[in-house]
């Protein structure tokens, strides 16, 4: 692994959420980065797709500055890339969040709120059920470890070759994606810990 | 499964770490002193006479954004949008509001449209006034004259993703959680609720976790801020069946 020639990973910076938690993970782990909050911010590195706040209106923004465009731009020239919570929803096709709307369709999939019996948000440490052996994301953590998630919508019609973690609330959920170059986290990594940071780590030498 | 989260509040006045209200503050005690590893959860709370959220309290929530890396929630005087991004921008990741959704609920309902309601956590400080009733206290000694339940509901309404259930009689007691009010709380409501007020020992967080379905057990008593306590805090749960992370 030639650490010297990786470039800085491009974190995507629309205004809301807590970005400042996510730097705060990389400085801990020395990976460089670098905030996007316009398309010519990009340095053509590994690209995390953060996000907290509203499925709509995250997508409304990231079009609206044609980043969406970039980011599908991206994924065809097979440059790693990492949802996280609300960024990890939008890689998939749709959402019922507020109204139903697109996302980014890189993976087959649509969004809808947890059921209702049980409590909303799911806030809180959930294990992984990592899913298959071959998945650099995970590569150095034991399996069922725990992780922080917060998040009131779940994945359904998913294509379940693609999930590589499953966690129960209720029913089980994917909360792990990788599908080629696209990789994708229900929860928060930059918030769970030495496994969290691993996670990030991970995908900035392996992925 | 979900794990049942211990939380530690931690109450800073001029930027300095507090004990619990209804001690005297103690100031051998810093932010240094904390080793926050089994912790699943920090709250910061600033809980200055004047100048709140000063630049003082805002470098501690930075201090711990760059050196714990689990959730992060502050609270203390919040009183507009501009001062929940300041918040973010060194490193909460939700944010605690008490009085603002008294005094201006359509604030909390913009704050959660922008950041989402799983950002939010209502906290409501209840006092008992004859047996089994409760009102809703706000600024430390306000009577809203607001029944918790009915106070909760509204707070949900506008947008909070989470309640913070503070016993005033029980705060600083060490005598244990007010089960009564707890239950009478989270039984009534759907978004997750932390309990604060009156741990003194890891036999409370037990009999909370037994007698309520609480999501978590907030404590404020500094010693059970290290690692080993933590440790042994958990060891004991989970001896007694009680779902929490290790």
């Amino acid at each position: 692994m030639h650490l010297s020639k990786l470039n800085s990973v491009d974190i995507i910076d629309i205004g809301t959420g807590n970005i400042a938690s996510l730097c705060s993970a990389f400085k801990k782990i020395n990976v460089p980065y670098n905030l996007c909050s316009e398309v010519s911010d990009f340095r053509g590195g590994k690209i995390i797709l953060p996000g907290v706040g509203a499925f709509a209106d995250f997508m409304n923004k990231l079009k609206r500055k044609k980043i969406d465009q970039y980011i599908i731009q991206k994924s065809k020239e097979k440059i790693s890339i990492l949802g996280v919570c609300l960024g990890f929803e939008i890689l998939f096709s749709t959402s019922t969040e507020h109204r139903l709307t697109n996302g980014l369709n890189l993976l087959k999939g649509d969004f809808d709120i947890i059921k209702s019996d049980l409590l909303i948000p799911h806030v809180g440490w959930n294990h992984c059920e990592f899913n298959f052996k071959r998945n650099e994301l995970f590569y150095d953590i034991e399996n069922s470890s725990d992780f922080y998630f917060t998040h009131s919508y779940i994945l359904k019609n998913y294509e379940k070759k693609y999930v590589t973690a499953f966690t129960r609330y209720g029913a089980k959920f994917p909360s792990a994606v990788n599908k080629n170059n696209i990789y994708g986290v229900q929860f928060h990594p930059e918030k769970s810990q030495s496994k969290g940071l691993r996670i990030l780590k991970n995908f900035y030498e392996r992925c | 499964m979900l794990k049942k989260r211990i939380i530690l509040v931690l109450t800073f006045l001029d930027g300095v770490l507090f004990r619990t209200k209804k001690f005297i503050p103690d100031y051998r005690y810093t932010k240094n002193f904390i080793d926050l590893w089994l912790a699943d959860e920090i709250i910061l709370l600033d809980i200055s006479k004047q100048n709140r959220l000063s630049k003082k309290f805002l470098d501690i929530v930075q201090f711990f954004s760059l050196n714990c890396f689990l959730p992060i929630s502050v609270g203390g005087g919040i009183q507009s949008l501009k001062d929940v991004e300041k918040l973010f921008r060194q490193g909460a990741d939700k944010i605690v509001l008490n009085s603002i959704t008294y005094k201006n609920p359509s604030l909390t309902s913009k704050i959660s449209k922008v950041f989402g309601s799983q950002s939010i956590i209502q906290s409501i400080d209840c006092k008992k006034y004859i047996k089994k009733k409760y009102k809703v206290i706000i600024n430390n000694n306000i009577d809203t004259g607001l029944e918790p339940v009915k106070w909760a509901k509204i707070a949900i309404e506008n947008g909070c993703g989470e309640l913070l259930i503070n016993s005033i009689d029980n705060d600083g007691s060490l005598l244990g959680y007010d089960v009564e009010l707890i239950n009478h709380i989270v039984s009534n409501v759907r978004v997750p609720c932390l309990a604060l007020g009156g741990a003194g020992s890891w036999n409370h967080f037990l009999e909370l976790f037994e007698k309520t379905q609480i999501s978590a057990a907030c404590t404020q008593n500094i010693y059970h801020f290290t690692n080993e306590s933590l440790k042994s805090a958990k060891e004991f749960l989970l001896k007694k069946k009680i779902l929490v992370r290790q």
